[in-house]
């Protein structure tokens, strides 16, 4: 299998676009066939579906990645889909508004809130589903996990309204956005791949001080994401410095002195016992 | 022709992504070891390839390359990288010819003449005109690739495309399976291939009536979006593996500061490359999600090898091996990596950290995030306020950056010798941040 197929070619794609064919390889249908062995499969369709599929990809083969590839370092797979996930998407990309009934922290229930369905959101970190939606009393964008939903259903909404939330959520998302600059300790810029690898994640820009030979990464993100950087920050120890974002800097300095201070304590308490 | 490699539009494309932005024309080829020249006929010829993939690309968007491919993640979830894949070369009459071919067999079933008949009235007419042994080629291609397929009965026989897959779906359960491929793709490695169906997926749907909002109803919290370039290898790595054949390839050790050298056609101008030559047998793939990296490790003269997917260009199958000899290198590796946390054979130790739990009553996160990603480390001692993991792993390296990324929430208590190490980088880590 070569993923370097000429079939795969942009102008013949391009082309086949414009005549409105559907085309597909063995490869894609390997890879398929591969997937639908997944235990996530069986909540993605219905079983009517699925038998379906299984008879149009009969003759495929099936790829042995599996017993070649080795995944190390991963999130425990606790979640590939939800049940919720098909009613939802479709509540979105119909743009109906939807009545919710979640859990919040500390286990108090909401119930029967209004709500408009933004997007599902995967964090590939904690390996769950969770809803991006609009709470329309209390005008706030939400993040709810998919398990912490005890139902939901689809309500009505009119379709100005919901474009105009829409247009709402861009610009909430957009504010929210804030910056922070991280300088890679020049000592460490022979480690510049896996630096820069551990930030490819985020929406940043690289510059690169010719004169002092520094490398500064400008991270984009918004205020929720902090704490993912910051854990990424302390991935990396002594190899990167925050320059500039004040809260960043704070929560640096208050970890590496709290840990300092863990060390020192147990340390006292062992001496004292023996 | 030689072979086409994408090594050097491969090295490209991940410089362009780690680097986003940080160096001038200059700078960059520098750093790929090719002049400036090259580096501006490789990114015009990725250019076209972006614009004919992306025709949605905003005028804006279009204007600078680094800019185009950089993602913003609430605007869509496209991998930008995967137009790489749609990079090889075809002559521009053969691309013409297979578009024709396919879209005349996706109405209905053809024989070869019939085919050849209709590429010749429909092909422009500056275009050369196919015959019937290029018809039969093209159509063994096709069916190669499962593109096609032959409809049973005598000859002649005729040919149709083959799309079952969506052909026997309903509109809803269409769209199941896009976002079954999307999810997966998204999840799960490797992923080219499913990027690929889901764009072919994604046309059909928006064909079929369905508008733009309705494809991109999910998101992925942190990616590594140059994953998918180093499946380029991954597959030719699988082919070798399979066979038990060795590779040969020029190895440039992420370490050293160019990535790339240009392999000249012509002997002359040969220059002496900084990569080195490496031949070695391939006994496993290794992804690391911890930096979205991959890993060849394989056997060699000196034992097991390990190489990053990254620094590997101009790979080339090589002899096969004894099969008995082959499973009994494949245990042996299999052995030496039970305990390693990415891919260090070093010797097993075992390590012991306290976790504190977070004050308050919130959900504990720092537990739940230690039974997610602590590997095959066990949590054998907990109190009120803590709870103590052991684990044994191969070495102390690898496992050190996920235990400080804990911040003061973990205590390394044993190996003496990393309790002191992360003391002294907490120092140091402390130090750069006193002036606050």
């Amino acid at each position: 299998m070569n993923l370097f197929e000429k079939i795969f070619n942009h102008q013949i794609i391009s082309r086949l676009e414009d005549s409105g064919t559907f085309m597909v390889t063995s490869h894609e249908r390997a890879w398929l066939k591969t997937m639908l062995e997944h235990p996530a499969a069986a909540d993605a369709f219905t079983a009517d579906t699925l038998d379906k599929l299984h008879s149009a990809l009969e003759t495929d083969q099936v790829m042995d990645i599996s017993q070649h590839l080795i995944e190390k370092a991963h999130t425990m797979e606790k979640q590939v889909y939800h049940p919720l996930l098909r009613p939802l998407r479709r509540h979105i990309m119909n743009k109906t508004g939807i009545r919710i009934t979640y859990e919040i922290k500390g286990g108090r229930v909401n119930t029967d809130h209004s709500g408009f369905p933004y997007k599902l959101e995967y964090s590939m970190v904690k390996r769950e589903w969770y809803l991006l939606w609009y709470h329309i009393r209390h005008h706030a964008f939400m993040s709810t996990r998919l398990k912490k939903i005890h139902s939901v259903t689809p309500e009505p909404i009119d379709p100005f309204a919901a474009e105009s939330i829409i247009k709402k959520i861009g610009k909430t998302l957009e504010s929210r956005k804030s910056e922070a600059v991280i300088e890679i300790v020049r000592v460490y810029n022979a480690e510049l791949s896996r630096i820069l690898y551990a930030f490819s994640s985020f929406e940043k820009n690289v510059e690169y001080d010719t004169e002092n030979d520094t490398f500064r990464v400008r991270v984009s993100l918004l205020g929720d994401e902090m704490e993912y950087l910051l854990s990424k920050i302390r991935f990396l120890g002594k190899r990167v410095r925050v320059v500039k974002g004040d809260y960043l800097k704070r929560r640096m300095l208050e970890s590496s002195t709290k840990a300092l201070e863990r060390y020192v304590v147990i340390a006292a308490d062992e001496e004292l016992s023996s | 022709m030689a072979k086409e490699s994408f090594d050097k539009e491969i090295q490209f494309l991940r410089m362009l992504v780690l680097t986003s932005g940080a160096f001038s024309r200059q700078q960059f080829a520098e750093r790929l070891g090719i002049s400036v020249h090259t580096f501006d006929k490789t990114i015009r010829r990725l250019k076209e390839v972006v614009n004919s993939v992306h025709q949605n690309l905003s005028q804006e968007q279009s204007k600078e390359f680094s800019e185009s491919l950089r993602f913003s993640y609430y605007d869509s979830t496209d991998p930008l990288l995967l137009f790489l894949f749609r990079a090889k070369s075809v002559k521009e009459s053969e691309s013409q010819r297979i578009s024709l071919l396919l879209a005349a067999m996706n109405e209905q079933a053809l024989t070869a003449m019939e085919l050849l008949d209709m590429c010749c009235s429909g092909l422009p007419s500056d275009l050369p005109l196919p015959d019937e042994k290029t018809i039969r080629s093209d159509l063994k291609y096709l069916e190669e690739v499962g593109v096609i397929k032959r409809e049973p009965g005598p000859r002649p026989f005729r040919y149709c495309i083959q799309d079952d897959l969506v052909r026997s779906l309903s509109d809803e359960e269409l769209l199941d399976l896009y976002d079954f491929v999307d999810v997966m793709a998204n999840t799960q490695v490797p992923s080219v291939q499913g990027y690929l169906l889901r764009d072919g997926l994604k046309k059909h749907l928006l064909r079929n009536q369905a508008r733009q909002y309705a494809v991109e109803p999910f998101l992925y919290k942190y990616h590594y979006y140059s994953r998918i370039l180093d499946e380029a290898h991954l597959f030719t790595l699988l082919h070798a593996i399979r066979h038990r054949r060795k590779v040969r390839f020029l190895y440039f050790s992420p370490k050293s500061e160019k990535s790339y050298a240009s392999k000249n056609t012509n002997p002359l101008f040969e220059r002496d490359s900084e990569g080195k030559a490496e031949k070695t047998l391939p006994l496993k793939i290794v992804y690391d999600h911890q930096y979205g990296r991959w890993y060849l490790l394989s056997h060699g003269r000196e034992g097991i090898r390990k190489y990053r997917m990254e620094g590997i260009t101009q790979i080339e199958e090589d002899e096969s091996v004894d099969e008995v000899w082959y499973e009994e290198k494949k245990s042996e590796l299999t052995e030496k990596i039970r305990y390693s946390w990415l891919i260090d054979t070093g010797r097993p130790v075992t390590v012991r950290a306290r976790f504190y739990n977070p004050e308050g009553s919130e959900p504990n996160f720092v537990k739940e995030r230690v039974m997610l990603q602590g590997q095959w480390g066990q949590i054998v001692f907990e109190d009120e306020h803590s709870f103590i993991y052991e684990i044994t792993v191969n070495g102390i390296t690898e496992i050190k950056p996920w235990l400080r990324s804990f911040g003061s929430s973990c205590e390394v208590l044993e190996p003496a010798q990393l309790r002191r190490e992360m003391i002294a980088e907490w120092k140091e880590i402390q130090s750069y941040y006193e002036s606050v």
